[in-house]
């Protein structure tokens, strides 16, 4: 058993080393896109099954930032959503043989815990610019804004390790408990795992929202929120 | 536990791709078609609550014609009514003046029906009298009828003016007296013999025969006639009748 702890490189582009875990993105990435182009090839007003489906999952995503965040969804979906769609997929691809999720390596995890705090500066600067931004981090007192930095860093943090150590520890157990019970004993651990991975995912969208919200929300006038919280 | 920061670098250029990709050919083509969806909704329900309200609309407009259409049908019903009945009445009038113009016509035919049977029954009524004032004098004294119609003839005779009388004896022409039964020689003469006294002249007199006279003595002269018979009485009541003269 590899350990995820340790990235080996299947190749090198240049000085650049191709881990596993970028390849199983990538093909990650291909199955997603190539989903997504075959699902929006044929939308149609009178949709089908599986039209059905997949805009009930954009509908409940876009729910989930409503109910979460308090804003129009609209421009945090596709982030919000993506983030989720792949960290699930991420989780579940360990169904596939000899595959372990990416999620299960500390670099993805790194990566998708650093886009969310750039997406926090991001959606905090479009939201209420600069100073709006910056006053942030001075709520509820001036006081406040050294914990407060040190919060938007550890958070991210805690993003990495809760999503790494879920992933890593269940990707370990069911290495673990394959290569001592044989074949059928890991089944109930592979379904756990499978549960965890959708929690994490489930999770990481959801404190990801969490934090958008907190810079979206803190950076501009109550007005705006309220005219976003009733806008149809 | 090392971190490889090219593959951190590859992973989060990797998962920016992504949600970009999936942005552009997943979430907004997914969420655009919800969004049409939501908006088609929204305009087929504005379109059947328009459709509701004009339906709405039209119910209640149908409702007033039809409320209209019963008052219509309840005045066109009244004057219906009316003209039947004025119509009946005209008919009814109309009905008894032809009933009184059939009952004044029947009347009418009644009463000259009954004006020609009552003629008949007159004539017959003469028609059996003159049987019966034959049979009758059938049965008389015929000495004493004839002396009686002589009387009677001259005293006729004597009632003509004096000069009608004169006239009628002058003439020169022969006077006819005829009598229901044929009279004997010397009744003739003295028959002659008082006519002619009666005339104050004594004209020629020619004795003749009618039995159809029943009983009487007649005589006709050129110019004048006096009727002396139970046939000429009978004939004249006969007229009398007739003309509605019962006196």
């Amino acid at each position: 058993m590899k350990s995820p702890l340790i990235s080996v490189a299947l190749f090198h582009l240049g000085p650049v080393p191709i881990t596993a875990g970028v390849v199983t993105t990538w093909v990650i990435m291909a199955v997603m896109l190539l989903g997504g182009l075959l699902i929006t090839r044929r939308l149609s007003l009178v949709p089908s099954p599986t039209q059905a489906t997949f805009e009930l999952i954009v509908d409940t995503v876009d729910g989930q930032i409503r109910d979460t965040m308090e804003v129009e969804p609209a421009r945090y979906r596709a982030f919000i959503g993506t983030l989720f769609a792949f960290i699930f997929v991420s989780n579940w691809s360990s169904l596939v043989p000899g595959v372990q999720p990416p999620t299960a390596h500390l670099e993805t995890d790194a990566a998708l815990a650093l886009l969310v705090f750039l997406a926090v500066i991001w959606f905090g600067l479009r939201a209420g610019g600069v100073r709006g931004y910056l006053a942030t981090f001075a709520t509820p007192s001036p006081i406040m804004i050294p914990l407060n930095f040190i919060e938007s860093i550890t958070r991210t943090f805690s993003l990495l390790v809760r999503l790494f150590g879920n992933v890593m520890s269940g990707v370990f157990v069911i290495g673990i408990v394959l290569s001592l019970a044989g074949l059928l004993v890991p089944i109930p651990l592979m379904a756990l795992d499978l549960l965890t991975g959708a929690v994490q995912a489930y999770i990481f969208a959801i404190l990801a929202m969490v934090f958008i919200a907190g810079a979206v929300g803190g950076a501009k006038p109550a007005s705006d929120i309220t005219s976003e919280r009733t806008a149809p | 536990m090392k971190i490889d920061w090219w593959t951190l670098g590859i992973q989060t250029v990797n998962v920016a791709i992504l949600v970009w990709l999936l942005k552009r050919f997943f979430w907004q083509p997914v969420a655009t078609m919800i969004g049409q969806r939501r908006a088609t909704t929204q305009k087929t329900l504005a379109e059947a609550d328009e459709k509701r309200k004009q339906a709405t609309a039209a119910l209640a407009e149908i409702e007033k014609t039809r409320a209209g259409l019963t008052q219509e049908g309840e005045k066109v019903m009244a004057a219906a009514h009316c003209a039947g009945e004025q119509a009946r009445s005209v008919r009814l009038a109309q009905a008894e003046t032809d009933a009184a113009k059939l009952v004044a016509t029947a009347k009418a035919a009644i009463e000259k029906e009954s004006a020609v049977t009552e003629k008949e029954w007159a004539e017959r009524s003469g028609q059996l009298a003159i049987e019966i004032a034959a049979r009758l004098a059938r049965r008389l004294n015929e000495t004493s009828v004839r002396a009686a119609f002589l009387d009677w003839l001259l005293a006729e005779i004597r009632s003509l003016p004096e000069a009608e009388r004169r006239a009628a004896a002058a003439a020169g022409t022969a006077l006819e007296a005829v009598s229901a039964t044929t009279l004997e020689p010397a009744e003739q003469e003295r028959y002659s013999a008082l006519i002619g006294k009666a005339f104050g002249v004594c004209p020629r007199i020619v004795f003749k025969v009618d039995p159809a006279l029943i009983a009487g003595l007649e005589l006709h002269g050129p110019h004048f006639t006096v009727n002396n018979s139970w046939r000429a009485d009978l004939a004249q009541i006969l007229a009398d009748i007739r003309h509605g003269n019962r006196d």
